[in-house]
């Protein structure tokens, strides 16, 4: 278990965490940048000394700013730590890197294992300026996972990885952790890689955890608006008869037509029409608020009227934060029709 | 390429007019005589041991000088160039008034059982040598040091390595071309050193002096076989260090 409960000072804010990761548990610490995200990695990794708190992995208190004071030094806290950049260092071979953790035979069974996992095994002796990101990326992990760390730290490491080898390498870090049972943390600034990659999700802003729980928990059931914007909500709409309650629309959860059984039904003038993908995104305005919905289909030009329902969208009240849906909660289930709301 | 041609021409100009006016006799005439290859022994060996003082002494500094980890960085900036921006000819002054025989440190190496003078003797060469060339050297080694990514030193700590142990699998071996390449620099100015030696270290003679005497005994055309000579065996030592700095660099940058 990775447990860590920290505040470290920065000029702008302080960073105050509380994280608990199980043994073979992914975590996706996700935000916007600037947040703290990977600041939190740096004082578990014992890079950056927390200014209070205490940190503790498989029960050996790595950090405690409490009396007895503890400071573990990186080198002796077997935590793994994978960024963006892989890291590999450039004088070594591919097979020298991968063994430069303690204990590493170059020739051993293992090496060969982790190597044929990860399909690096033609590359062992290339230096590292001849792989590809990809690959230079697989050897990073390798030579993590031939240390033995007991802790798995990711700072977006896959950022400016194409997507499909971005899929392919989440994929495989996944299923390692669930192999060899190590708790995981994953820093990531686009949402669809930290819910590919997590178990749980937990949304960090200003150096505070705002909310952790189920990837679909978090984006379906955000607990603040702030939360909701972070995770792609681009409109607030007003609730008809309920004063300083919003419904919170993610361009995503909206289809055509009015289906009042499934969600908030609105109406309103489209200001704005583009590709987006393999369908269209259209900005609608509804009353005050302008939202923005992608649908398979251009449903109608700027300037004429569209219809469409929020399915299911969260609700907010005055302070921000979740409140019961006006229609029945947690789904809104009420009849719902054009007239209704957003006219 | 023109351009660089040129500038290129124009630095060896010296060293054109040195092979122009050598005569094959005067070459022969010079490193014939009884004792007339000990300046060239002297200069390799006050070189090679100024080289060890600067590796072991001066790489820390410039270690610690481009991590930023001295407190007033430019204080100590400005310490190292003092060295460089002084005539050679000043330092060698103001040495004999530092270590000089009648100063406290004069008499304390005079106290020691090896009775060391610094004034005159091979040990005062290879000073004046390392006060003439370590600035050379510690501004290149930093900037080697500063070129090395800490983050490459931070991973190698988190595969479980101490500071040291990083220093010596991560640092040195990326910083080690241009270490290679600052320390050419500095033995093409150890073994160049002239201002400082003539008042600190007149003798043993290395090869300057040997030019300086011979030109004031017997003329230039007897004195300029040395300068080739000292060209001669300084240049191999730089040469290998660049030609292995590229490839090195060229092996990790592809």
């Amino acid at each position: 278990m990775l447990d860590a409960d920290v505040e470290v000072d920065r000029r702008e804010f302080t960073v105050r965490a509380e994280l608990q990761v199980a043994p073979g548990e992914r975590l996706a610490l996700f935000g916007p940048s600037g947040a703290g995200k990977t600041t939190l990695l740096e004082v578990i990794a014992g890079l950056v000394p927390p200014g209070r708190g205490r940190v503790q992995l498989g029960g050996r208190v790595l950090t405690s700013t409490e009396s007895p004071k503890v400071f573990v030094p990186p080198w002796q806290r077997r935590v793994g730590l994978l960024r963006q950049d892989p890291g590999l260092f450039p004088h070594l071979s591919v097979r020298r890197n991968l063994c430069y953790g303690p204990g590493v035979d170059p020739s051993g069974r293992e090496l060969a294992q982790v190597a044929d996992a990860l399909g690096i095994s033609a590359v062992l002796s290339a230096m590292p300026v001849r792989l590809s990101g990809g690959q230079a990326h697989r050897v990073a992990l390798g030579r993590l996972l031939l240390a033995h760390c007991d802790a798995l730290l990711l700072d977006e490491p896959y950022t400016g990885l194409d997507a499909s080898l971005r899929r392919s390498l989440t994929e495989l870090v996944a299923r390692l952790v669930d192999d060899r049972a190590v708790p995981a943390v994953l820093v990531a600034h686009e949402l669809a890689e930290a819910q590919a990659f997590a178990d749980r999700l937990a949304i960090l802003d200003h150096g505070r955890l705002l909310q952790v729980g189920a990837p679909d928990e978090v984006v379906l059931r955000p607990a603040s608006r702030r939360v909701a914007e972070l995770v792609g909500y681009l409109g607030f709409v007003p609730a008809d008869g309920r004063a300083g309650i919003e419904a919170g629309i993610h361009p995503e959860r909206v289809t055509s037509g009015a289906h009042p059984e499934r969600g908030v039904v609105l109406t309103g003038m489209v200001t704005g029409c583009r590709p987006s993908g393999a369908g269209w995104e259209a900005d609608l305005a509804v009353g005050a608020t302008t939202i923005t919905c992608r649908l398979p289909e251009r449903l109608a030009e700027a300037g004429g009227e569209l219809v469409v329902t929020a399915v299911d969208p969260p609700w907010f009240g005055p302070d921000g934060a979740a409140v019961a849906g006006p229609y029945g909660s947690p789904a809104p289930s009420g009849p719902s029709n054009p007239e209704q709301v957003g006219r | 390429m023109l351009g660089a041609l040129i500038i290129w021409l124009a630095l060896l100009g010296p060293v054109i007019a040195l092979l122009t006016h050598l005569s094959g006799s005067a070459i022969v005439s010079a490193l014939t005589g009884p004792g007339d290859l000990d300046p060239l022994f002297t200069s390799l060996a006050s070189g090679a041991v100024t080289l060890a003082v600067l590796l072991v002494f001066c790489t820390p500094l410039a270690y610690l000088l481009a991590r930023g980890s001295l407190p007033f960085p430019r204080i100590w900036e400005a310490g190292v160039l003092c060295s460089l921006l002084l005539p050679p000819l000043v330092i060698g002054l103001l040495l004999i008034f530092m270590v000089g025989p009648y100063t406290p440190i004069g008499e304390l190496l005079n106290a020691t059982p090896w009775h060391l003078s610094v004034t005159n003797t091979f040990l005062a060469l290879v000073i004046a040598e390392v006060y003439e060339s370590a600035p050379y050297y510690v501004v290149g080694a930093q900037a080697a040091f500063a070129d090395v990514d800490p983050r490459m030193e931070e991973q190698a700590a988190l595969l479980g390595d101490r500071p040291r142990r990083v220093f010596r699998r991560v640092t040195l071996p990326l910083a080690a071309p241009g270490l290679g390449v600052a320390l050419s620099v500095a033995w093409a100015r150890a073994m160049g050193a002239f201002g400082a030696v003539i008042i600190i270290a007149y003798h043993p003679y290395g090869l300057p002096l040997q030019i300086y005497n011979t030109l004031q005994e017997t003329g230039l055309a007897s004195a300029l076989p040395y300068a080739l000579i000292l060209l001669v065996v300084a240049l191999p030592l730089p040469l290998a260090a660049f030609t292995w700095s590229a490839r090195a660099r060229r092996r990790r940058r592809g």
